[in-house]
């Protein structure tokens, strides 16, 4: 990978001057009292037994449905990742024309976000805990599916061509030549994706769709601090659990690292993954049973409310022009903060080694709050809009792309920090030459991935007013206007598609290997 | 051939795994819904799994605290199944709007709705019956209140609603009649918009309660909330005088009413609807648990409804825009 100007990933930072002049004409300072409240309550959290009990079910709950979520999204995304692979058709039927096709459809599930197929599917079905697992296991199969895709089609076709050549089928030499180099990265993808899905998973409960959010967001609003801390301190201790089980998992099965992506061969640990994958049917099984997860129910559509006579002159009349203006400036500022506060964070702490873990335990936090409560919270001392929106988002997505940052800089550049360091250079600048600089495209690539993505999410804080697309959205659904709410999650898809095709592009931009080593969906393709 | 028989055998052996997760759906799906359940349910739209035939679901649009819901709730429960001889459940919800959802897709049989989810709940689900109401909710009351540090006085009449423009203003919920629909009513006939409060934009704090603590503690100037919960509060001591204080009382207008699903006599017996207002109507003070159960809701007793009441809450949420 060529290495970038070290500056390049300091660049989104800059954002912080707009920010941080505005911010004090939002701040009101009126609730202080209460964010202190709040902190002071995370030291003692309710050790009640009702509450303890009470917390502990809801994050039963919530790990059941990220779980099965997560494997339906698995099962539905290998499928049509195969079914949408330009090599599998060509292979198979000598045109890769349906795999553009198949792809193109696919966008449409992928550019809606979660919570909004959970809420389509509330309407549609009633309220019941598969609606929750199939929220999330259609817009991930879809997104998996293209990752699949992508990642088949990368792969070098030299084996299957000699393969081909020696008169296998094309199915045998497709399994063959492409399924070992494709099923470590498709492992090491899909425990990235079990994280995203416990998030998701909390997230669709702070919306009522069951489990621990449902929880964090009543104790929340009802300003009982000590009963909400119980909730996050056992979640943050499932989702750090979960992240060390899977890095270990990863490491121990020789998984490419995350960004600096080099292949290797799965390791012989074939039989252990085999095992692992039987361990985890009959938990599945399980898992279902006691959520009482029923898929005939899911058949039983209740037909949608008596809709008045839609009124298209009304949806014409919302200032359209401003609501999506204020969710891309809503996204633009919450991808910057996050893209740029995450390296200049590691580097203004890097003299100081407790700094580093203050650091960490800070995005651990980010990562564990689902932004909806970090809005809520913010408008305790901030007027509500779209900076307030931004701020959420963009502390949420500093604890992924931080937590990502860091696991890609521990494997590499560790050679040239440490000469930089013998040579005399002070350590900020060490970090930022000797293993930033290297980093500096993949690690913008993904950033420009994770914009789309916040684009996406920018539905989410529409809770604190007037961010734009999700605010009115969230109004249009209270007010069961079926019109509206059709015309604003087409004009959320349209924008995420449009969105997906520019981040698309810069990524391949930033990923432009002039040397040919490389292929350009390692580091921003995979990590999606 | 070998070939063709080992991928034979893998398809063959990959269909039996996923046999017994897709067994049940076909179930469901080969026989039309409606089908299906004509025997034990006459209407296809309440097709529910078999254990809704026996147990009254209840809610409530969760406009409190929850551990007050829960209490107050629970007791309710008891007392219904004491009286009717079901058993009764409560179902927390988590939000008006999806309140409405569960009673339209028949999750919920009977739900203590406020007045806008209510007309709501009726014009999604019709047959829908009104069951019975407080006495204090044929003349409802919202108040204005406001942080005493504010620098907002009270209010002799309506237009003076307009020294609210570039404060910061919370609602509760956004479905809620008392804590939105109403105070938002009021607002505009004084000339508020809701672009005129401070950000350009409301707070919706989720509840009553929620709305007094965060106007309390200085994170919003002034609010709207439901007089009831606004005088429990204060008797309670939550809401503390020194810090926030009463601005203006709305005029009356109707507001909470029970629902019930039109299909109660057919799953519970004939007559059962009528049993189950003539039950919640005989609540008195004299009965130990029927006094605790009035007095969460604040109320002496519960009576009767009279829908054509409920026009007038449905006229105002088609002028605001919360019913279509």
């Amino acid at each position: 990978m060529k290495p970038a100007a070290p500056l390049w990933v300091l660049l989104p930072a800059l954002v912080l001057l707009p920010v941080l002049a505005l911010l004090p004409g939002i701040s009101h300072g009126g609730g202080w009292e209460l964010v202190g409240q709040f902190a002071a309550a995370a030291l003692r959290p309710s050790l009640d037994p009702l509450v303890l009990g009470s917390v502990l079910g809801g994050l039963g709950i919530t790990a059941g449905i990220a779980l099965l979520g997560w494997a339906g999204s698995l099962a539905l995304g290998v499928v049509l990742g195969i079914a949408s692979s330009r090599v599998v058709w060509r292979t198979c039927t000598g045109s890769a024309g349906p795999a553009g096709w198949i792809r193109r459809l696919l966008a449409l599930p992928r550019s809606i976000h979660e919570l909004l197929w959970g809420l389509l599917l509330l309407q549609l079905v009633g309220l019941q805990p598969a609606v929750a697992v199939v929220a999330i296991a259609i817009p991930f199969g879809a997104l998996v599916a293209r990752v699949v895709s992508d990642l088949l089609d990368a792969l070098p076709t030299a084996n299957l061509e000699a393969l081909r050549c020696g008169g296998a089928a094309a199915p045998a030499a497709l399994l063959t030549a492409l399924g070992p180099p494709l099923l470590p990265q498709v492992i090491s993808y899909s425990g990235y994706r079990l994280e995203c899905a416990l998030r998701s998973a909390t997230l669709l409960g702070v919306f009522g769709l069951g489990g621990l959010g449902t929880e964090l967001r009543l104790t929340l609003q009802s300003l009982a601090f000590p009963e909400l801390w119980t909730g996050l301190w056992l979640l943050l201790a499932v989702m750090l659990l979960l992240e060390a089980l899977l890095g270990w998992l990863r490491r121990r099965w020789a998984m490419p690292a995350r960004l600096g992506l080099r292949q290797r061969a799965v390791g012989g640990q074939g039989r252990e993954m085999v095992g692992a994958g039987l361990v985890l049917l009959p938990l599945l099984g399980a898992v279902a049973w006691a959520l009482d997860v029923r898929p005939a129910a899911l058949l039983q559509w209740q037909g949608l409310p008596p809709l008045g006579p839609a009124d298209w002159s009304a949806v014409a009349a919302l200032p359209w022009p401003l609501l999506i203006g204020n969710t891309l400036l809503l996204t633009l500022i919450a991808a910057a903060l996050a893209v740029g506060l995450a390296p200049l964070l590691l580097l203004l702490v890097q003299p100081w080694p407790a700094g580093g873990w203050l650091v960490r335990g800070l995005w651990a936090l980010g990562r564990l709050w689902p932004p909806p409560l970090t809005a809520l919270l913010l408008l305790f001392v901030l007027q509500p809009g779209v900076l307030t929106g931004a701020l959420a988002l963009g502390f949420h997505n500093l604890g992924i792309l931080g937590r990502l940052l860091l696991e890609a800089s521990e494997t590499s550049g560790v050679a040239q920090q440490q000469a930089l360091v013998a040579a005399g250079t002070g350590p900020r600048l060490a970090l930022l030459y000797g293993r930033f600089s290297g980093l500096a495209r993949p690690y913008l690539a993904y950033g420009a991935y994770r914009a789309d993505v916040i684009l996406r999410e920018s539905v989410v804080v529409g809770l604190v007013g007037a961010t734009g697309l999700g605010s009115q959205l969230l109004e249009a659904l209270s007010s069961f206007a079926g019109d509206q709410l059709l015309a604003l999650v087409l004009a959320y898809a349209l924008l995420t598609l449009l969105g997906e095709d520019l981040s698309d592009r810069a990524r391949l931009w930033l990923l432009e290997t002039p040397h040919g080593d490389g292929h350009p969906q390692e580091a921003g393709g995979t990590w999606r | 051939m070998p070939a063709r028989e080992r991928w034979t055998a893998a398809l063959a052996g990959l269909c039996l795994t996923l046999l017994p997760a897709v067994l049940p759906a076909q179930n469901g799906g080969l026989v039309p819904p409606g089908l299906a359940q004509q025997t034990t349910q006459p209407k296809p739209a309440q097709a529910k799994p078999a254990q809704s035939k026996t147990v009254l679901r209840i809610g409530a649009i969760p406009d409190q605290n929850p551990e007050k819901l829960n209490r107050l709730y629970g007791l309710v429960a008891d007392e219904l199944g004491r009286q009717l001889g079901v058993k009764v459940s409560y179902v927390p919800v988590t939000d008006y709007a999806a309140a409405v959802s569960a009673f339209r897709t028949g999750n919920l049989d009977l739900v203590w709705f406020g007045g806008l989810t209510g007309v709501q709940a009726s014009l999604q689900k019709p047959g829908a019956q009104m069951i019975a109401q407080r006495d204090i909710d044929a003349q409802f009351y919202s108040v204005f209140i406001a942080n005493t540090r504010s620098g907002l006085k009270p209010i002799q009449n309506q237009k003076g609603l307009a020294v609210l423009k570039g404060k910061r203003f919370t609602f509760g919920s956004e479905s809620s009649t008392s804590g939105r629909l109403m105070p938002q009513y009021f607002l505009s006939q004084a000339g508020v918009k809701l672009g005129d409060f401070a950000g350009g934009a409301p707070g919706f704090s989720g509840s009553h309660d929620a709305t007094i603590a965060l106007v309390q503690s200085g994170a919003y100037d002034a609010g709207a909330v439901n007089e009831q919960v606004w005088k429990s509060s204060l008797r309670s001591g939550k809401a503390n005088r020194s810090k926030v204080t009463q601005i203006w009382r709305t005029p009356s207008y109707p507001d909470y009413l029970w629902l019930g699903q039109p299909n109660l006599d057919q799953r519970f017996g004939k007559g059962f609807t009528a049993k189950l207002r003539a039950a919640i109507v005989s609540w008195r003070p004299s009965d130990a648990e029927q006094k605790r159960i009035l007095e969460l809701f604040g109320a002496q007793q519960f009576t009767s409804v009279k829908a054509g009441e409920y026009k007038k809450i449905e006229q105002v949420g088609r002028q605001i825009g919360k019913i279509r």
